[in-house]
């Protein structure tokens, strides 16, 4: 074992955004190990570990010197190296080159027969410790920021300005240099309860000297601490703590020595809405609310402090001041809402632009209303269900212009349901306005009513419609207004049991387009929103474990309304997984089938030429065409697969039997013929070739 | 402390304009030039010209001062404890950005009687993007607490122009800052001086009056014809100021103009589409300003880069 040190690195900065850090420890566990493998610097284990103001590396077993190596390179075929007057050719010049090598250095040998030129190159021991200052200044830059920054006089680009740098291999100072800061061996403690500068003695130190200087160095371990904080705060009062990831991943990362603390409000604030209220301490505070046994909001919060636990009492009364003065403008805004009623914000929505092309919020009211009413009466919903899904489409966005949603963002939909009650709209309205928005992500639930759920289809569809055709659609990993996510939302709520054709809502929603004055092509647009959906949907399928192949196959004849999809795939999978074996046999000789397949000759075949083994495949044909269309026309295409699984057993029988290719061209085209009517049966059900090509 | 009752003021607490003058002491001693407010209505201390056209160019600049800030829309005619229509921010402005710049701002917190080792201060990230001014940063919102009470930003680019050195703007929200220091829970009650035959004045005797009157003329009382009038003066004006190559009082009616806008903004009779296009006039005079700085005062004559951030 050839001689080892530790190498800790540490990059220490000015506070890290909580999600860019997250992200940068995720990209350093790989970005550390690939540096030193470039350099052929042979390493252990690469542990990571980050505060908001350090990244850190500790990398075990770094070998003081790198391997002497030998490599051998084979280059061009020796005729082509050489010239006839065995001069090196470019081809010979340039392989050398390319090694570092005169092409004097190329040797010849055989190999396989052939004899070719090789290159041997030797690379031999170097000292790590002149290697590293490049393999740890280039990690800094590696770093791959979604936002980066400059400072003072610097070029340099980070996350947010590098203050520090710690290297050490072993007990030796590594040199390196990043935007005037130079390395050495000391390192930085949290910046009020141990602030530093404080030396490290070597490398193995480094996690030791960072942890006694109140820095909790890792993610994991301070999500234990807030976990275990929680837990007690959750005894101490007796209520269960909320925890979203979001928060909790910020929380974890805007503290270097986190604790937790239990602070309350004053109960009087309990009348508001507790949608504002977690709104206001989750997005705005980072807290974290608590709700009591029966799942109601309490006026208990947590706080992670990042200051001294030992000053609790001043730290928790700091924050309570916050959020009382908080908690004040939501219960003012509330009230100031409630003094009119909801419909009375339908035309300030005016103010509020929907999309530059498209005109305001107020105007796409004016369209969803029309379009949920199209709906409406395409899934036969009955007169006071129409009624109210007029009232809650008109209603649904209202609450944008009111101030709390104005102030908190995060309870649109929820307000509006609460004003609504208050202004004596029916149960079901209020419920739509506050569900209409669902799905919000993906495997959320979709609205809990059918009023509720022709409202968030005509909200989702009108937006895609609309930015389709202004040439807003999503491209690559651009999807500014969550078209795919909405597309999705459409879908599911379908599939929950919506019966209406997607084909026609779209046509519903660009026709409205249209009356209000907007101009695009309107075919290209409808089929570009249908490819949409269709993409969408297999990409759905393929998520949820469909395979390619039936996806594909189903895909190919031809249909646009995604839950008819889905459905189809589904069967034919579960058809499949009954009969695995029917269905293999069905799709080779489908495939085969469709190879000889010539849609020139017709299906008009001539059965006095048929052998036993035809006409048997032609009466098998013609029982099943008729069962397949029955089956199809009332929508049982599971019955419909198993029929087709019926000619399994004569098209085996007939390539068995029967050379298709007969040397006959009267035999031979009447053998094509029945093949395409063979074929022909499978045209409306699902194209059996893709499932052949990927056995 | 939870002991103490809420609300009464802190006895040993600084006044208000004992944290003001700490921290022009403060930041004097830093080597700024301490400025007093522009005489001219601003929505926030980075629009005085000592920020907005100073960060721009490579000479050496430090300055702090203290702005009133008019934001017309936020009156509550006196009768919220946290808003005003005018407040008061304690802009400071270092070019290029020292490198103890964060430590140099806890030590101005100390300046005011702020124990920072016995409070929870953090860096909470928050980007900073003025689309009117054609600029943006990165940076942090300061928490004391909880209580966001500073703006601290890395100017990356203004006016379209990248900012190179880069500056370190810190912007203090003085009203936040004072009722922390003094412990009171509404903006009225803080102390704004105390003679030392123990009379004092309070912010609300100071301002409560102000914030009424300003709140129903900036929402009910502002002649709208003659805002729009004026709107449209103020950027003729501008335009025939930077044919003279003078972008100093060119930007005086950039101001102006913002603040005519924000006042229609507040009378609610600009809509949502009319005030997408004010924005963009505001902008084009405002990059139109900072070029002419650029190449007038500065002495270089690049176009600004078009980009908008990053």
């Amino acid at each position: 074992m050839a001689d080892t040190r530790t190498l800790a690195f540490e990059i220490g900065t000015e506070e890290i955004p909580a999600f860019d850090l997250k992200a940068a420890t995720v990209q350093l566990a790989k970005i550390m190990p690939d540096a030193l493998d470039a350099k052929r610097i042979p390493h252990g284990e690469v542990k990571i570990f980050s505060s908001p103001r350090r990244l850190i590396a500790i990398v075990d077993d770094v070998a003081l010197q790198t391997q002497r190596t030998v490599e051998e390179f084979r280059g061009p075929k020796t005729e082509i190296a050489f010239d006839e007057g065995g001069q090196p050719t470019k081809a010979a010049i340039g392989f050398a080159r390319g090694k570092g090598l005169e092409p004097s250095a190329l040797v010849r040998k055989e190999e396989g027969g052939v004899e070719y030129v090789f290159a041997t190159v030797e690379t031999p021991a170097m000292n790590v410790v002149d290697l590293l200052p490049d393999v740890l200044g280039g990690v800094i830059q590696s770093i791959y920021w979604p936002k980066s920054m400059r400072w003072g006089n610097m070029r340099a680009l980070f996350s947010r300005p590098v203050r520090w740098l710690c290297a050490l291999l072993g007990s030796d100072v590594v040199p390196v240099n990043f935007a005037n800061v130079s390395s050495g061996r000391f390192t930085y403690g949290h910046r009020f309860l141990s602030p530093g500068p404080h030396e490290v003695s070597s490398a193995e130190e480094l996690l030791e000297v960072v942890r006694k200087a109140n820095v909790v160095p890792s993610q994991d371990e301070r999500e234990q601490v807030i976990r275990e904080g929680v837990k007690k705060a959750e005894a101490q009062t007796g209520c269960n703590a909320e925890l979203p990831q979001k928060t909790l991943t910020e929380v974890i990362n805007l503290s270097e020595y986190p604790t937790v603390m239990v602070g309350t409000f004053d109960e009087e604030f309990l009348q508001v809405p507790e949608e504002i209220i977690v709104d206001a301490m989750l997005m705005h505070q980072r807290y974290f609310p608590l709700y009591d046994a029966k799942g109601k909001l309490s006026n208990s919060f947590i706080v992670v402090s990042n200051g001294n636990p030992e000053c609790e009492a001043t730290i928790i009364d700091g924050n309570e001041r916050v959020v009382a003065a908080r908690l004040y403008d939501a219960k003012f805004f509330y009230e100031e809402d409630l003094k009119q009623p909801l419909s009375s914000y339908v035309d300030r929505l005016d103010e509020v632009v929907f999309q530059e092309q498209l005109g305001t919020m107020r105007q796409k009211t004016e369209r969803v209303v029309q379009l949920a009413k199209c709906l409406a009466a395409d899934a036969s919903l009955d007169d006071a269900e129409c009624v109210d899904v007029e009232r809650a489409a008109m209603l649904a966005k209202a609450d944008l212009v009111t101030n709390a949603v104005v102030e908190f963002t995060s309870v649109q939909g929820i307000m509006g349901s609460y004003y609504a009650q208050a202004s004596g709209e029916t149960e079901r309205v209020a419920r739509a306005i506050a569900e209409h928005y669902m799905p919000r992500f993906s495997g959320d639930d979709v609205p809990s009513d059918t009023v509720g759920r022709i409202v968030a289809m005509a909200d989702k569809l009108d937006t895609i419609c609309g930015l389709f055709a202004v040439d807003q659609a999503p491209t690559g990993s651009s999807d500014p207004f969550a078209l795919r996510r909405a597309a999705l939302g459409i879908i599911a709520i379908m599939q929950s049991g919506v019966d209406i054709s997607l084909s026609k809502a779209i046509q519903d929603s660009l026709r409205i387009y249209e009356e209000y004055g907007l101009s695009f092509n309107v075919a290209d647009v409808k089929s570009a929103v249908e490819d949409f959906f269709l993409t969408r949907t297999r990409v759905l399928l393929r998520d949820s474990g469909s395979s390619a192949d039936a996806v594909e196959a189903v895909g190919a004849v031809g249909i646009v309304e995604p839950v008819l999809l889905i459905e189809r795939v589904r069967a034919l999978e579960a058809a499949r997984d009954e009969a695995p074996d029917t269905f293999d046999d069905l799709a080779t000789a489908y495939a085969r089938a469709n190879n000889l397949r010539d849609s020139a000759l017709g299906v008009d075949y001539n059965s006095a030429l048929f052998s036993e083994s035809e006409s048997a495949l032609a009466q098998s044909i013609a029982d099943t065409q008729a069962a397949v269309d029955k089956s199809l026309e009332i929508g049982d295409y599971h019955t419909a697969l198993t029929q087709l699984a019926h000619l399994r057993g004569p098209i085996d029988n007939f390539f068995d039997k029967t050379m298709v290719m007969d040397e006959n061209i009267e035999l031979r085209e009447n053998r094509i013929k029945l093949l395409n009517k063979f074929t022909g049966v499978f045209a409306g059900v699902a194209d059996f070739s893709v499932m052949a090509k990927s056995k | 402390m939870k002991s103490e009752a809420r609300g009464a003021a802190n006895p040993n607490a600084p006044t208000f304009q004992d944290v003001i003058m700490n921290l022009q002491r403060y930041w004097a001693d830093q080597g700024c030039v301490v400025l007093q407010p522009y005489d001219n209505e601003v929505g926030a201390g980075t629009n005085a010209p000592a920020t907005t056209l100073r960060a721009l160019g490579p000479q050496t600049w430090r300055t702090a001062y203290v702005q009133g800030c008019r934001r017309p829309t936020d009156g509550r005619y006196g009768e919220n404890p946290n808003r005003l229509q005018f407040y008061y921010q304690f802009q400071v402005l270092i070019k290029p950005s020292p490198d103890n710049i964060q430590d140099l701002y806890l030590g101005s917190l100390e300046a005011i009687g702020i124990d920072v080792s016995a409070h929870d201060v953090r860096f909470v990230e928050d980007d900073w993007e003025s689309p009117t001014l054609g600029a943006w940063g990165l940076g942090w919102e300061v928490w004391i607490d909880g209580m966001e009470v500073t703006q601290f930003t890395y100017f990356q680019q203004v006016g379209g122009f990248e900012c190179d050195p880069v500056p370190a703007e810190i912007a203090y929200g003085l009203e936040r800052l004072t009722m922390f220091v003094q412990g009171v829970d509404s903006v009225y009650d803080i102390v704004w001086s105390r003679g030392s035959d123990g009379i004092t004045f309070t912010y609300g005797d100071v301002y409560l009056e102000n914030e009424r009157e300003y709140s129903k003329y900036n929402f009910e009382v502002a002649d709208t014809e003659f805002l729009f009038k004026e709107f449209a003066d103020r950027e003729a004006e501008c335009m025939r100021t930077l044919e003279a190559k003078l972008p100093l009082p060119a930007y005086d009616s950039v101001l102006k103009c913002c603040h005519t806008f924000n006042l229609l903004d507040a009378r609610g009779v600009i809509s949502a589409t009319e005030r997408m296009a004010y924005i963009l006039r505001v902008r084009t005079l405002a990059k139109a300003c900072c070029e002419s700085y650029m190449e007038n005062v500065v002495g270089v004559k690049d176009k600004a880069s078009s980009k908008e951030g990053e």
